[in-house]
């Protein structure tokens, strides 16, 4: 992360750390800076390596040569037929419009989704027949155990304890406590009712 | 506060919203918060819907939502909320995003438990958001998923087995559900120590940014560890890994906290006590500065180097003294010139009884 926190003090005229580079279209890293004039002005500009806006800029809607190094596959106009959403728009970070588009545009998400670091690592390989989604299904009430939430408190406490942080600690051990009497009676009705 | 006719309640409404922070005595993990997104599948995503379409979302979606809910909810249709009531939404439930562009076909449920607010229309049809002052995840996340349910009942939710639940952002697809963990570390970012701790210890599966959604600020000591993926882990990976590594840095403050203790750390005193000259004699103050220097006065009475308040007070504080939560004590009467004056007049009285002991 680097030192993100470097120069932060609490008067607003301290020098507060730029914002991490970023394409301007994509939000995506920065491979690229370049200075552009814009009618009398100046602009400077950041564009990621997969930008469509940048290849149009550099080679025009004109089919991809060898070499060139910046795919031009984005400006094929593959469309969501349900919405509308195009390729270009989901290349550059746009929202996506439907459901539809994450049939449409499968082929391109996966690796949408490995350019924003915003799937595991060990996922950006998996065959297109892959589950990518591990978490919970439509309709299923998953619900965190009882024991479970016990475990996780009673861990939380030790550490609590083992660094003195005693106002914390009580906080804990009267979340355990609420915990095992509410198991308690749940228990106390179950051999009532048996 | 608004003098348009129909504006005043959901205005008194959002006013009246019960806070949690009111009783906040936390000194490290002020608060964390859930969010569940959520679209209907047979509806485009709300950016391809016009407002008669996103209308029609609020009637069906809304008024079943309003019917499971058990905790006196009330539906406010963004067009009847000014700006700061939007602003005030934002604050008290520590979000990033701004209400501003959200008009006629948008709505937000609120309820008497001033910790649930339920989104409609805004980037997905539906986004359930818990925030809490407790230092972990379990209830809310029971709580979300029991309203989630009830309401699948009803809807299909866009779902693929692939991505999972569908959301208009694809880098929410997945569980499209968000785990965060709000820290106040002033020990371990003044001394420059949380750098080495985000280098060695951050791991993939969270991140760590400022309370405005920016890595690079950090306003008023608070990191906000959040999870990196909802696509390819669990619900439980994800509130595990942010609880975990939350209570790591927690620790670290801590443990730094007893070791100053002992071994006083003059740069540190001396930020405490420029913190208290601010929040004490400045003539206006601006809302960053405030909160920064919040941040350095509540270190400093854990240290016991200040006296006269409460952690509590402090964190009331804390939340008053941003824009919208100021101007609804002066209800809207305040110029937007005279905001930084009455901000710091404000603090003056809190802290009237404060005092420096170092």
């Amino acid at each position: 992360m680097g030192n993100m926190f470097e120069g932060l003090g609490m008067y607003p005229d301290e020098k507060m750390p730029e914002r991490p580079l970023e394409c301007g279209e994509c939000k995506k890293h920065i491979a690229f800076q370049y200075t552009e004039m814009v009618g009398s002005a100046v602009v400077q500009n950041c564009m990621c390596s997969e930008c469509p806006v940048l290849a149009r800029k550099l080679y025009g809607d004109r089919p991809n040569e060898p070499g060139e190094g910046i795919s031009l596959e984005g400006s094929t106009e593959l469309m969501c037929g349900n919405c509308g959403t195009t390729l270009e728009a989901v290349r550059v970070g746009s929202a996506l419009g439907c459901s539809v588009c994450y049939e449409v545009f499968e082929d391109i998400l996966l690796s949408e989704l490995a350019s924003m670091g915003k799937i595991p690592t060990r996922l950006v390989m998996t065959k297109k027949s892959q589950l990518l989604h591990q978490g919970r299904v439509r309709g299923e009430a998953v619900e965190i155990s009882p024991s479970m939430r016990l475990l996780a408190l009673n861990e939380a406490l030790s550490e609590m304890l083992k660094v003195e942080d005693y106002e914390q600690a009580a906080r804990l051990r009267d979340q355990i406590k609420t915990l095992t009497d509410q198991q308690e009676q749940q228990e106390d009705l179950r051999k009532e009712e048996l | 506060m608004n003098n348009n006719d129909g504006k005043d309640i959901p205005s008194r409404a959002v006013a009246c919203l019960k806070s949690p922070w009111n009783d906040c005595h936390n000194t490290i993990w002020l608060a964390s918060a859930l969010r569940l997104h959520r679209n209907i599948e047979k509806f485009k995503f709300p950016s391809k819907l016009d407002a008669e379409r996103k209308k029609q979302i609020i009637a069906l979606v809304g008024t079943e939502y309003l019917k499971q809910s058990s905790t006196s909810p009330l539906m406010l249709k963004a067009e009847d909320l000014s700006f700061l009531d939007r602003e005030y939404l934002v604050e008290h439930f520590l979000l990033i995003e701004s209400f501003n562009q959200m008009g006629i076909g948008n709505a937000f449920v609120i309820d008497d438990t001033g910790e649930s607010l339920t989104l409609f229309n805004s980037e997905d049809h539906i986004a359930f958001i818990k925030v809490s002052t407790q230092p972990e995840f379990d209830v809310s996340w029971s709580e979300l998923i029991k309203e989630e349910v009830q309401l699948g009942k009803k809807f299909n939710f866009a779902f693929s087995s692939r991505f999972g639940f569908l959301t208009s952002d694809l880098s929410n697809c997945g569980t499209a559900f968000g785990a965060s963990a709000y820290l106040q570390l002033p020990a371990l970012i003044h001394t420059e120590k949380i750098n080495t701790l985000l280098e060695t210890e951050l791991e993939d599966n969270v991140m760590v940014t400022g309370i405005q959604g920016n890595p690079s600020e950090v306003v008023g000591d608070i990191l906000v560890v959040q999870n990196n993926y909802t696509l390819g882990v669990t619900e439980e990976n994800i509130c595990s890994a942010v609880r975990s590594f939350a209570t790591r840095l927690q620790n670290e403050e801590t443990s730094l906290r007893q070791s100053m203790k002992t071994s006083p750390n003059p740069l540190l005193m001396d930020r405490v006590s420029r913190a208290f000259a601010v929040l004490c004699h400045s003539y206006q103050i601006e809302a960053v500065e405030a909160l920064n220097a919040f941040s350095l006065l509540k270190l400093g009475l854990d240290m016991g180097w200040v006296q006269g308040c409460s952690v509590a007070e402090l964190n009331r504080l804390f939340f008053n003294c941003r824009r919208a939560h100021l101007l609804y004590q002066f209800e809207g009467k305040t110029l937007q010139e005279e905001i930084p004056h009455k901000r710091a007049e404000f603090i003056h009285k809190a802290l009237k009884k404060v005092s420096l002991l170092i």
